[in-house]
């Protein structure tokens, strides 16, 4: 690749977007007016729900205490009392009857809220102005739920609100201040009545102190806004040049001229994606700018006019908090725009890429929103996700915890930057592949297709067969899981269900379409004549694998806490299985699973997933969906790493058949492990030097075994891929298993 | 002559959701030598244009060999890219660049010295009588000017091969004539030019040899007067049409002889 020549093209596609009205206005202009724009449109809005006059009915007044009046007609209260127009409403038969009333007066749209004092009102109060006078004067013990019983007894007053108009719930607001103020001023007048203090109400004053400094506060507001506003940006501002400089392209049939010039694929891409990136990252850039600017002026012009001490404190972020979201910004809008580029590869025209590409941002959106839910923060797990690893850091940095977001860099710069190459990759490949540059539009038969898919069968599923098939395991084990989850949870049922799950919605789906849209079942499923040799190291492997694995899913679980009550099933589900006999739960949880989930993992899906040079993609994809198969999230991930590995194998060993020993070594293993603290006899005598007692009466790996068995493991892996290099391997190499 | 474009065999295949897999182009092979015209005959659907790209690097070929001025497509693909110039049906230029810019751009991807493509530039725009037109959006061009573009474009680096893929649609009778006298120029010049086309007329006006595509196969090939002869057909086009029947009618008899064979096959009682 020469980067004189990528500069070329990103030189080209620069100037080319730059003298495009439509993305300067959406990049440029855009930003500079959508701020103050929503701006004055929200101070608007504000202003008309605050200010706007409200109507109000009020049923039973002449039964409101005529001494204390709830609406006071003074200059103090004038603005308040503009806002409420008051109605009287006298029904002809009162009482029972008022509360119907009141209701199809606030259905029906007469008015917006209605008030309804009902005839014990007076009664009530005068009630418990002499309980009151009782307890001060006779000084005895008063049960106070007594007290309590008459009060909820009577309920004096009504309210009638319509919870989906605005104007009802203005109204209920507004309203009940006054029903607040005047219950207020009612208990003072009482207290001092009965010779009390009244400040008895609010005897208990609590005084906050706030240590956290002004840009603190500012920078924690701040940082939950702007990586979200930030991120959404560089998503939307990678799609438009990358539409134009991929879909536009081909509607203008430049982009054969291109391909026939001197520049190879990396290199048109590259430049393309440098193009892109440039485009997001500026329109990030500005939004971000203009995004702070135009609200740190609002708040500011608030505190002149003396607005509130929370709008006051936000002022503008600091520019080393700026920094950071834009350095931050730099490798996601990376992925995006390779992301985007590769997906909008695909579509033949502008039109066809705006369908493409809003799955993306709908996809993209939940990493983006997942670090705004409560209770979300930077850690060694949520580092892990591509996006909101990022938006944490990000985050973490802004508000100034330096040591925190140092400490997960590595991790959130690690997962970035394979996302990023992984994107990059896929968006090489998008232009390297011609059926997606050169697509023609086909007129879709459903007859015409099912035809061909008999008539011209494969003898291993094609790459959209291999991704149907996991759809459909995935779908199949979210409604099968539910619909089998028993309330009475004992073995038999456990081993009724994972036989079904396993059998049912892993390999019968695999089985039915390895048989209908393949030619040969033993190829699709990848059930090659295995080699003794390979059978062996997958065994070592399994072996040597397991308690690296074992620390793994502890610190899986650490990160990751279960929550009590899950703790407290998985606990049961524990003990279920340890009193169950062993042959019993080796064969339900270690061969069955080994078998059906190999079957459809690294078999069919990883034999469709392989063709077109799709070896990584086949390693990739079917980890994932492997790990998604598993209902628990602590699961996913660990049997995704674990899939990747599993995946190696596959691809390495040509079968699936090396993966399925290994498999089954590691859950059988997982079993011995689990029920070896109260049957001591499962660990042989020769391996008591590489097991501990924990604390709980269980046993695990003792360091050193942990330490060895990782090496063992790494070569045993490593003689594996030796063993089966491609020029020992003709025979894979021609079926497309090693490229 | 010196042979500069040899292809042998070339086959290319799609995958179809139809019917699996559909045969652009069947092994198909010719060679064109520097000083000659190639027409490359054939209605729509022939395979013309799969030809062309596949000749130009922009589809990779299912097999079959092809060279370039000494270079393998499937060993120096980016050898032949510098030793061709491709001009398509649809002029293809970028409408937000003048039309120096783009053929600057395009000469600058050839790796020209400055020196060198100023002069070239030049040369090739007083060549095409497109001097008034240098610092004119392409956007704003009749489609004519466009494709004057787009030829100086595929110039711009001296190619000793030019491809031309259907280069006169969408063109008036005045373009069409001057685009034609520009390619018998470059003929001249001993470029090897290969043109493809499915209008009768230009292949009589311009062509040295010619192939006549129908469903990815080359029915024959020769020059105008060795056709004539073996066909006896003394009109171009009759003789065109001849051979499309026969084609036709030999490959649907292929087609039942295949069928009927199939059903007799079944009809055997043991």
């Amino acid at each position: 690749m020469k980067w004189s020549r990528v500069m070329l093209i990103f030189t080209r596609e620069m100037r080319d977007q730059v003298r495009d009205r439509r993305t300067m206005f959406t990049i440029f202009v855009l930003p500079m007016l959508l701020y103050p724009f929503m701006g004055m449109l929200m101070l608007q809005v504000a202003q008309f729900n605050a200010e706007y006059p409200v109507a109000v009915t009020w049923i039973g007044q002449e039964n409101w205490p005529s001494e204390s009046p709830l609406v006071i007609d003074d200059e103090q209260h004038r603005r308040s009392n503009e806002l409420i127009h008051w109605t009287r409403h006298e029904p002809s038969s009162l009482t029972e009857d008022a509360q119907v009333v009141a209701e199809n007066l606030v259905r029906n749209g007469a008015t917006d809220f209605v008030l309804v004092t009902k005839p014990g009102l007076k009664a009530w109060l005068s009630q418990s102005t002499s309980k009151l006078d009782d307890n001060v004067t006779s000084s005895t013990d008063v049960p106070t739920d007594q007290f309590s019983a008459t009060d909820k007894s009577i309920v004096p007053i009504l309210t009638v609100v319509n919870q989906a108009s605005d104007a009802s719930l203005v109204a209920a607001k507004r309203v009940g201040t006054l029903i607040e103020d005047w219950r207020s001023a009612w208990l003072r007048k009482q207290l001092s009545d009965a010779n009390l203090n009244p400040s008895i109400v609010d005897i208990v004053a609590i005084q906050r102190v706030d240590v956290a400094p002004a840009e603190t506060k500012q920078a924690l507001v701040w940082s939950k806004i702007l990586p979200l506003i930030m991120l959404v940006w560089a998503l939307t501002g990678a799609f438009y040049p990358a539409i134009d400089l991929c879909a536009g392209e081909k509607e203008r049939g430049t982009l054969e001229t291109l391909l026939c010039s001197p520049a190879s694929r990396t290199e048109i891409v590259w430049g393309k994606l440098l193009t892109v990136i440039c485009f997001s990252i500026a329109t990030a850039v500005l939004n971000l700018f203009s995004m702070q600017f135009t609200s740190s002026f609002v708040m500011q012009q608030f505190a002149l006019l003396g607005g509130p001490e929370s709008v006051q404190a936000l002022g503008p972020l600091p520019l080393s908090s700026l920094t950071w979201l834009i350095v931050i910004l730099l490798p996601i809008s990376a992925m995006f725009s390779a992301l985007a580029l590769a997906v909008a590869a695909l579509a033949r025209s502008s039109k066809e890429a705006q369908y493409y590409l809003m799955p993306l941002l709908l996809a993209g959106l939940p990493l983006v929103m997942l670090p705004m839910l409560p209770g979300i923060s930077l850690g060694t797990g949520t580092a892990t996700i591509p996006v909101t690893g990022a938006v944490l850091l990000a985050r973490a940095l802004i508000e100034g915890h330096l040591a925190e977001a140092f400490l997960y860099s590595p991790i959130v710069i690690g997962v970035t930057a394979i996302c990023c190459l992984l994107a990059i990759r896929w968006a090489v490949r998008q232009f390297e592949n011609e059926s997606v540059l050169f697509r023609e539009s086909e007129r879709f038969e459903l007859r015409a297709w099912l035809q061909n898919m008999f008539q011209h069968r494969t003898p291993t599923a094609t790459a959209g067969e291999a991704m149907l098939c996991g759809s459909i395991i995935l779908v199949a084990l979210f409604f099968g899981r539910m619909s089998l989850a028993s309330t009475e949870l004992s073995w038999d049922s456990m081993t009724h269900s994972t036989i079904v799950i396993q059998i049912g919605m892993i390999l019968a789906p695999c089985l039915i379409m390895a048989t209908v849209l393949t030619s040969s079942v033993w190829k699709s499923l990848r059930l090659g004549r295995p080699r003794l040799a390979d059978m062996l190291f997958c065994f070592g492997l399994g072996v040597s694998l397991h308690p690296a694995y074992m620390v793994l899913s502890s610190a899986i679980q650490y990160e990751f806490q279960f929550g009590s009550d899950t703790k407290e099933v998985l606990l049961y589900i524990d003990t279920m299985i340890s009193a169950a006999p062993l042959w019993s739960v080796i064969l339900t949880l270690a061969v069955v699973p080994a078998i059906c989930e190999e079957l459809a993992f690294r078999g069919f899906i990883f034999a469709g997933l392989l063709q077109q040079r799709g070896t990584l993609r086949a390693i990739i994809v079917s980890a994932l969906f492997f790990g998604l198969s598993h209902g628990v999230l602590q699961q996913t991930i660990g049997a995704t790493l674990m899939g990747l590995i599993l995946g190696v194998v596959a691809w390495r060993t040509g079968g699936v058949l090396g993966c399925i020993v290994l498999h089954m070594t590691h859950n059988t293993l997982t079993m011995i492990v689990a029920r070896a603290g109260k049957q001591t006899q499962l660990i042989p005598h020769f391996f008591e030097w590489a097991v501990v007692r924990t604390t709980d009466g269980g046993v695990a790996y003792s360091n050193l075994w942990t330490i060895l068995s990782i090496v063992i493991a790494t070569s045993i892996l490593a003689a594996l891929m030796w063993n089966n290099r491609p020029e020992h391997r003709a025979d894979l190499l021609r079926e497309g298993s090693l490229t | 002559m010196s042979l500069v474009v040899q292809v042998r065999d070339l086959t290319k295949t799609y995958p179809d959701l139809s019917v699996g897999t559909r045969v652009a182009v069947d092994h198909i092979s010719f060679s064109v030598a520097a000083g000659e015209i190639f027409g490359v005959l054939g209605p729509n659907g022939a395979g013309k244009t799969t030809t062309l790209r596949m000749l130009s690097t922009i589809l990779r070929p299912t097999s079959g060999t092809i060279i370039i001025n000494n270079a393998n497509i499937d060993t120096d693909p980016h050898l032949i890219r510098k030793s061709i110039g491709f001009v398509s049906n649809n002029t293809a230029v970028y409408d937000r660049m003048s039309a120096r810019e783009l053929v600057e751009y395009f000469g600058r991807m050839h790796e020209m010295s400055r020196d060198l493509l100023r002069a070239r530039i030049e040369i090739v725009f007083k060549k095409l009588c497109m001097d008034d037109m240098g610092n004119v959006p392409c956007g704003r061009m009749s489609t004519g000017m466009k494709q004057k573009v787009s030829i100086a474009r595929a110039l711009i680096h001296d190619p000793p091969v030019l491809i031309f893929d259907e280069a006169s649609v969408g063109l008036d009778v005045m373009v069409t004539r001057s685009l034609l006298q520009t390619i018998s120029a470059l003929r001249d010049e001993g470029k090897c030019i290969i043109f493809s086309t499915h209008i009768m007329r230009e292949v009589e006006k311009l062509c040295d040899r010619v192939a006549m595509m129908h469903r990815g196969r080359i029915l024959d090939i020769g020059t105008l007067d060795e056709l004539a002869e073996k066909y006896q057909q003394n009109d171009f086009e009759d003789l065109f049409f001849s051979l499309l029947t026969q084609d036709e009618q030999s490959q649907d008899a292929g087609r039942i002889h295949s069928s009927s064979h199939h059903i007799a096959g079944e009809g055997v009682p043991f």
